[in-house]
This record gives structure tokens, C-alpha cells and sequence, in this order.
């Protein structure tokens, strides 16, 4: 095999095979004349002359604005902050930082921003609803509830009932009171066990007469009444 | 403490016998997935279709097949694939030479509970073969009309629609299912259960012990029952709002059907029912409202775009209504 290679190598050199990478190039020389330019010195003085153009210091604050004068008299302050070498420049962005974070938090406050649109998911999703029904912190409960008594509307004085101790439970801090909740969001958000016993015991006769529109007469109303009565002492 | 007070003007008790018999069955074999098996058991109890989602190996399949063998009634099995005829699954009609005639013979889909395994592997052609059965419980061929036997019901499974080889269903069938249920993934305790399980190799003898706990005639009684709960008009008003919510969330394309609506009460009145209670809450509302929603909503491009799911714009359409108090 390799006596092969070499044979058909020394015929291709023997009878002259010529091998060019490429054809060669001619080289195009060009030969017009060229013009110099010069800068013209009379717009150049011109232009040194405008303010635009003066770089220094002075210039420069002589033509700002007050406002861009405070801040670079603020930037010259820090600039001029130094204590040893290396500590200066730490310094300074240590200014920096305490003196954005003034300005963030006094936005903040002002403005009463809710941080948690930034930080990721609101925890109550905000509803945009109007409040169809009443608003609890609104109905004088004693009146009303006397008023469906005498007028013998038990289911609507047990409703009563059941949204004044909501209202408590809110006042206390217990719960926090939004339309969009359930009762059972209610009951869970009780923390003391004995309480959320209590009043999930409640919330179910409340249902039952409510929802489920059961019959409600006076002695069951008298019984209700008084769990009810006991359930908001407890909480005072 | 309330019965002392409250006599239930529905005697549920037998039916919540049913239910706590078909859970422990179920327990026998299905760890965990509550969620999942109260929402089936109230599928069946309000009359509707079922289409259980989930990735593979979550137990879909086993669990539609332990449902239906705990149900005394006919029971046929269709593997959805993706050379499905529409006569595959309805039934066609064969030539009798000896009577010369053409004789109709009926396919898999007339029974009384119908797994339809891996549904969204058939293309729309033979989908839109369950169209009039699922919603009229009835199938028309060559000219004939033949009705389903009561109860009629289909179980169907299907993978996410991302998930390679599926199809997406059309909104006119996906509609006709009451409930979508998703099955997650177990808990790592449920997971550590399964496997004990496993390795006490229990689940084959388990699935022999699966007996039928409720007859076709039962589920009839007891649908009747759940038909006659109570729901007070504002819980009526409270579902309305909810759905007509949808229809103007600036994040839907596709908002709830009145069907929606009606799923919804039906739902919610069967997991009432499973509750031992003769009337719907708010919360029976907010409970089965996902499961109806879920696959009845569309979400617009952008919202899709942006990571959103429809279970977090059901929330947000909740929320934005006011609970009857």
C-alpha cells in the first residue's frame, strides 16, 4: 500500500504537476492629490468662549441653577470626606446609602406606599367590591336585635346576634373583618382553642337558622340568645 | 349540639353511611387524596362527569376503577387512543345476512359508569362522539335513538395537556364535566405510606377485598335526595355573582356558562350532603368552585404568558365577592 502512495507521489513530481494556492494580485496604487484641512482658529476661540465649552469649575458653576448648585455642593462634601487612605471612598457610599434610605423611607411614609406590591404576593388579595350588605361597625346590635324580637323575626335577631360577635371578635383584635371571608375563616382565625370551640358552636347554629332556614321560636332564640350573650362576655 | 336544637328535615343518614363505607373501601387501597375522593363522591351524588387530571402515576386510572367497583352497575372501560373511531366508542351498524338487515351494535360507551382512560389522547373527531351522550344521555345513529341506562356517568382521566401525545379537549365537551379534579402529588407521609404499603405487598389482596357498596338504584335514591336540598336565595345570588365575575375578569377570555352555574349548586349541594348537612353554605360554594371553574375558563394569551393559573383567578374572582351574611 504504502509503495503505491509513494509511486503515484514521485509520478505527479516526475512529470511536473504545478500546484498555486492563488492567481497573484495586482496592487492598485492611488495617486490623487489630497487636500489638508486645518482648524479654523477663529471658531475655535469663538467656541472657547461659550460657556458650553469651559470645563473648570467656576465656569460650570456659574451657569447652574440653584438646585444643581446644592447638589454639587453636596457631591463636592462627600468628595472632600476623607479619613486615611481607603476608608474615604467607603465612607462616602456609606453617606450615599444612609442618605437614599432617608429619602425612600420618608417617600414611603409619605406617600403611605404598600411595600408588599415590592417584596412579592399581598397576603389579602384587596377586593374592589362595594359592601352590598350592612356594615357591621354601622347597626346599633341592641336596638336592632330588640326590634326583630318584638317584631318575633328570630331568624333575622340570631343573624344579628351572630354579626355583633363578629364585630367583637374584630374590636378585640381576635379576627379581622373582610366581606370575602367565610364563617369557617372566622372560626380558624380564632387562636385560643376554648374560644374557636365556642365559636364555631355558634357559627353553626347561626347556619342552620340562616342558610338552612330552620324554624327558630322563642325558647330556641332564649337559649341562643344567652350562648350568644355568655360567648362576648367571655371575650370582655 | 345543634341537633338538640335542629331536626334535619332530610334523613341523609343512610347516604352518609354509603359514603363513609365507599371512603373506607377506598382507604383500603388509595392513601390520602381526600380532596380528590370527596369530590368524586360528590360528582356521582350530583349526577355529572367527572375528568381527573394529573401527571402519571398519581393513581387516576386505579382510583376511577375502585369507585366503579364499589358501585354495583354496569361498568365498561374505553382506552382513549389516537386512532379512536367515533364507532369505536358509540357502537355501529354490522349487516345480519341472516336476517338481511343491518343490526346496531352497541360500543363500550352504553353502561352505567364509563372510564374513559387518557381522554385527551384522541383527536376532536371521536371527542365530539361523547357530545350527545355526556350532555342528552343518549345516543343518535343512523337515524335511532337509543337512551342511556340511569345512572349514566363518565370517569375520565387525562394527563396535562403540555405533556407529550395529548390533545386539547374542546370547550364544548369540557363543559359537559361537572367537576375537573386535579391530583397532586402525595405528601412525603403519604408517599412513605404508599410504600410500606407496597412493600407489605397488600395491594393486590386489598383490591380483591373492594366490594360494591351502593347499587344503581341507590344512586338514584340518593341523587333525588341531594336534589331536594335547601339553598337559600342569596347563596343562589352568591353563585350568580361569582360566575358573572368571570365573565368580566380582564384576566379571562372565557368566562363560567350558566351550566357553570348550575354545576356549582348541584356540587355544592352533594358535599352538603356528604357533610351530613340538608343546606348549602358559602363555604360549600367556595369549596367546589374550583373544580367547576378550572376547566371552564379560559385564561387571555397574556395571562397564560405570565404564569398564571386558572385556580389563581378563581381565587381572585372569590374574593371579589362579598360572602351572604
Amino acid at each position: 500500500m504504502r509503495l503505491i502512495v509513494y509511486t503515484v507521489l514521485w509520478i505527479c513530481v516526475a512529470t511536473g504537476f504545478n500546484a498555486y494556492a492563488q492567481k497573484p494580485q495586482k496592487f492598485i496604487v492611488d495617486s490623487t492629490n489630497v487636500t489638508v484641512r486645518h482648524f479654523n482658529r477663529a471658531s475655535l476661540t469663538e467656541y472657547r468662549l461659550q460657556k458650553e465649552f469651559r470645563y473648570d469649575a467656576q465656569a460650570v458653576d456659574a451657569g447652574l441653577s440653584w438646585w444643581e448648585r446644592f447638589w454639587l455642593r453636596i457631591w463636592q462634601m462627600i468628595n472632600s470626606i476623607s479619613i486615611g487612605q481607603g476608608t474615604g471612598s467607603a465612607l462616602k457610599y456609606i453617606l450615599l446609602i444612609i442618605g437614599v434610605s432617608a429619602i425612600v423611607f420618608l417617600a414611603i411614609k409619605f406617600f403611605g406606599l404598600d411595600l408588599k406590591l415590592f417584596i412579592g404576593k399581598p397576603e389579602d388579595i384587596p377586593v374592589p367590591y362595594e359592601e352590598s350588605l350592612e356594615n357591621i361597625h354601622e347597626i346599633s346590635f341592641a336596638d336592632e336585635i330588640e326590634k326583630a324580637v318584638q317584631l318575633h323575626n328570630y331568624r333575622l335577631a340570631v343573624r344579628l346576634l351572630y354579626l355583633h360577635a363578629l364585630k367583637k371578635l374584630h374590636d378585640s383584635g381576635v379576627i379581622r373583618w373582610q366581606s370575602d371571608k367565610t364563617n369557617s375563616a372566622y372560626v380558624n382565625e380564632i387562636k385560643n382553642p376554648a374560644k374557636r370551640e365556642q365559636f364555631s358552636l355558634l357559627t353553626r347554629r347561626f347556619e342552620y337558622i340562616w342558610y338552612g332556614d330552620f324554624p327558630v321560636d322563642q325558647a330556641t332564640f332564649g337559649q341562643i340568645h344567652s350562648a350568644f350573650q355568655q360567648f362576648n362576655q367571655s371575650r370582655a | 349540639m345543634e341537633q338538640e336544637n335542629f331536626e334535619h328535615r332530610t334523613d341523609l343518614s343512610q347516604l352518609n353511611n354509603a359514603v363513609t363505607e365507599i371512603k373506607n373501601m377506598l382507604a383500603k387501597v388509595i392513601v390520602g387524596q381526600q380532596d380528590m375522593i370527596n369530590l368524586l363522591l360528590a360528582g356521582i351524588l350530583a349526577d355529572g362527569h367527572i375528568l381527573i387530571e394529573g401527571v402519571p402515576g398519581v393513581a387516576k386510572t386505579l382510583t376511577a376503577k375502585l369507585i366503579a367497583r364499589c358501585i354495583n352497575a354496569r361498568f365498561s372501560r374505553i382506552q382513549f387512543t389516537p386512532d379512536l373511531m367515533p364507532s369505536d366508542v358509540l357502537g355501529t351498524s354490522v349487516f345480519n345476512p341472516r336476517q338481511s338487515d343491518f343490526e346496531f351494535k352497541p360500543g363500550p360507551v352504553f353502561g352505567n359508569i364509563i372510564l374513559v382512560d387518557e381522554i385527551n389522547r384522541a383527536p376532536a373527531k371521536t371527542q365530539s362522539a361523547l357530545f350527545e351522550v355526556m350532555e342528552e344521555r343518549q345516543v343518535t345513529i343512523d337515524g335511532n335513538t337509543y337512551r342511556m341506562e340511569e345512572p349514566f356517568m363518565v370517569l375520565a382521566t387525562q394527563n396535562p395537556i403540555d405533556q407529550e401525545g395529548t390533545y386539547r379537549l374542546p370547550e364544548a365537551q369540557l363543559d359537559r364535566f361537572l367537576f375537573k379534579i386535579e391530583v397532586k402529588y402525595p405528601t412525603l407521609e403519604e408517599e412513605t405510606a404508599i410504600l410500606v404499603q407496597h412493600h407489605q405487598q397488600n395491594t393486590a389482596g386489598q383490591l380483591q377485598e373492594i366490594e360494591p357498596v351502593l347499587t344503581a338504584a341507590q344512586i338514584l335514591e340518593y341523587r333525588s335526595q341531594v336534589r331536594g336540598l335547601y339553598i337559600e336565595p342569596v347563596i343562589l345570588e352568591f353563585i350568580a355573582k361569582i360566575i358573572h365575575e368571570t365573565r368580566n375578569n380582564k384576566s379571562l377570555y372565557l368566562g363560567g356558562s350558566p351550566r357553570a352555574s348550575l354545576a356549582v349548586a348541584n356540587g355544592a349541594k352533594a358535599l352538603a350532603a356528604i357533610k351530613g348537612r340538608d343546606f348549602v353554605t358559602p363555604d360549600d360554594i367556595i369549596e367546589v368552585m374550583p373544580a367547576v371553574l378550572r376547566h371552564r375558563i379560559m385564561l387571555t394569551p397574556d395571562k397564560e404568558m405570565e404564569g398564571l393559573t386558572p385556580d389563581d383567578v378563581i381565587t381572585q374572582v372569590i374574593h371579589k365577592v362579598e360572602v351572604p351574611r
